[in-house]
């Protein structure tokens, strides 16, 4: 039988080993080799039960019912359950008015999805720069984007923390266009008591696997708040006879899920909170910023590196994140850079084929620009100098092997000469000098 | 389909613990590929999560785009609205651009022969009728028809481990627009035991008579 069931135990930690050789230089590795694989989504036996039960209900049913119940908990006025997060959010944008040729204005750092979705509604991304703590849409790069052909703000919730929502609500207001969150990160985020997805004019969020909030497989959820926005949506899907329909397989996964969700979420606080601890002691690293009255969901965790602190400041910051990234994942603490490159960047918006010939983007030439990254210095600064933690903050790991993370940090800042002498030995390139990666 | 069949195919994917479709251990996805290909005697299968999604990476994968025109007989009117919506336009003489066939519990065991005089470069295989979800697949002997189609899906053939970057990209295959077309790997591991179970009589119960 092939199971995700651990195969070996992970030791409590030993505070010897804090002070034993890194093991990219042959000590022995805070995560051992064997102990490595992070369990995501947790799947329970109410998981496989509540899909048993499922067989015997009619398919909408299941669907309708779930996306009544993650309504519900979200406060949105009106759900449409999709197949994906991309879907969700195309839907979204056509709920919130976008039209062809319409210009969307989105974050340069984003997952490639939020800008293909304005693209699949047939509209033109704008792309604009980040805030340099937040790492969201930067309202005040956003308000120099507006055009008068402008329909919408996009606003990305990154990593799990809800964007600048006041500010970017009162632009739009200002502008009379569409406040539209990409909620794709931020499963149980909030602002003040109100839950992401439910901010904005419309939202979609992506529900895959690797969410904080899993359906079985794949699928997203589109939100709206009036049943104008939600009506527009759904008679496009049937004017164009599109399908985005959600499997009752991946709705039946999530209903059990969702009971489930506030406990993750409880778990994934309590160790974001007891890594940020760590990590303040340690110089080199900073936890992610979380603004008073924000509840970040900790879709990931954006580590910001000072070499300063530790001596380094001679060093290129890049450089310094490559080689503690190297030492880190010796270490058996995957860290990633997750996206090395602004979108724009990318290959299909360098190109902008579309959906073929230049559509959508001939649609609206004005609105079309040939980035380089040094167009989003925020971004290339974030880049630069910051390191990922996906899986192993998202799933609601043991307690020993969140300590066991965080003294592999505290091993690795430690050792400054080791981060130094990697650098001198290596040929480090900034993240955008390498090819584009999609995470 | 039988309860009991579909009840253990999903309790075995859920122990494995991969439910997602860019994992890189997840094997049913790959399992209902093999499948397909080896029933319609194609050389490559484009999975993706429904109908639409596979007309649309027929095309892709043909580089049909918008302010092309295709060929097809007879096309339904939901067929010629999402053409429309892709900006495609149709015509009625010359090469079907595709061919499609619908699968559903009647004529699950008959997919070879369904799609035995299919001549078209992509063959649409719906797969929604077997009960699981929106499903379905492009089968092709084309390998650039294959790549392009698997790249109108985000992350396409790649998974977490060798993500897409521009230095694997050849210039024909850089996307456009992207959708994320994957198909579910428990929608998978179901569409492929309906298939292989509607080949040979399913066991009615786990009890021996």
């Amino acid at each position: 039988m092939i199971t995700d069931f651990p195969a070996t135990p992970l030791p409590l930690p030993d505070p010897a080993e804090l002070d034993s050789e890194l093991a990219a230089l042959g000590g022995g590795a805070m995560i051992p080799k064997a102990a490595r694989r992070t369990l995501f989504p947790v799947i329970t036996k109410e998981d496989v039960f509540n899909l048993m039960l499922a067989q015997r209900q009619a398919p909408e049913k299941v669907v309708a019912d779930f996306a009544e119940a993650y309504r519900s908990y979200v406060g949105a006025a009106h759900a449409l359950p999709t197949a994906s997060g991309t879907s969700s959010l195309h839907m979204a944008l056509v709920g919130a008015g976008v039209r062809p040729g319409d210009e969307v204005i989105v974050p340069a750092f984003t997952f490639i999805a939020t800008a293909q979705a304005v693209v699949a509604a047939h509209a033109i991304p704008v792309f604009v720069d980040i805030d340099p703590v937040t790492y969201c849409m930067d309202p005040q790069a956003a308000a120099a984007a507006i055009t008068d052909r402008t329909r919408a703000l996009m606003p990305v919730h990154v990593h799990g923390l809800p964007a600048d929502v006041s500010a970017l609500r009162a632009l739009a207001d200002r502008h009379g266009i569409a406040l539209v969150e990409d909620a794709s990160h931020a499963h149980s985020a909030k602002v003040g008591e109100q839950v992401a997805g439910s901010l904005g004019d419309a939202a979609g969020q992506s529900l895959m696997a690797d969410k904080n909030f899993p359906l079985g497989g794949e699928g997203g959820i589109a939100f709206f708040a009036t049943e104008e926005s939600y009506d527009r949506a759904r008679a496009y899907l049937e004017r164009h006879a599109i399908d985005y329909g959600m499997s009752w397989v991946a709705a039946a996964f999530g209903a059990s899920q969702l009971k489930r969700l506030p406990y993750y979420d409880e778990i994934r606080a309590r160790n974001a909170a007891l890594l940020g601890e760590a990590l303040h002691g340690t110089g080199l690293f900073t936890p992610p910023h979380v603004p008073d009255g924000h509840v970040h969901a900790y879709n990931m965790y954006r580590i910001t590196l000072h070499p300063e602190a530790v001596g380094l400041g001679d060093i290129p910051v890049f450089a310094v994140k490559e080689a503690v990234h190297e030492l880190l994942v010796a270490e058996g603490v995957p860290a990633r850079e997750w996206q090395n490159t602004p979108i724009p960047c990318h290959l299909p918006f360098q190109h902008r084929d579309g959906f073929g010939n230049g559509y959508p983007f001939t649609l609206n030439p004005g609105a079309v620009r040939d980035h380089r990254p040094e167009d989003f210095p925020v971004t290339l600064g974030m880049l630069d100098s910051t390191l990922v933690l996906c899986r192993e903050l998202r799933s609601p790991v043991e307690y020993e092997r969140i300590l066991r993370y965080a003294d592999a940090f505290r091993k690795v800042a430690r050792r400054p000469d080791a981060i130094r002498k990697l650098v001198e030995t290596r040929d480090y390139r900034r993240p955008y000098d390498k090819a584009a990666r999609l995470g | 389909m039988e309860l009991f069949d579909t009840a253990t195919v999903l309790a075995r994917v859920l122990t494995t613990g991969v439910v997602m479709s860019i994992e890189k251990s997840d094997r049913e996805l790959p399992g209902l590929e093999r499948l397909l290909t080896k029933q319609t005697g194609r050389a490559r299968a484009v999975l993706v999560n429904s109908r639409t999604a596979a007309v649309h990476a027929a095309l892709a994968g043909q580089g049909i785009g918008h302010g092309d025109t295709i060929a097809l007989s007879e096309p339904d009117a939901a067929t010629g609205r999402f053409l429309d919506w892709l900006g495609v336009g149709v015509e009625e003489q010359g090469r079907a651009a595709y061919d499609y066939v619908s699968l559903d519990s009647a004529n699950a065991d008959r997919l070879g022969e369904l799609t035995r005089t299919a001549t078209a470069p992509a063959l649409v295989v719906d797969l929604t009728g077997l009960g699981f979800g929106p499903a379905a697949a492009v089968l092709t002997d084309d390998d650039a028809v294959w790549a392009r189609a698997e790249r109108l899906k985000i992350f396409g053939a790649y998974d977490l481990r060798t993500m897409w970057t521009q230095e694997e990209a050849d210039a024909s295959l850089v996307p456009g627009v992207q959708f994320n077309y994957r198909l579910s790997p428990l929608v998978a591991a179901c569409v492929r035991m309906a298939l292989t179970q509607a080949a040979r009589p399913a066991t009615p119960t786990g009890a021996r008579s």
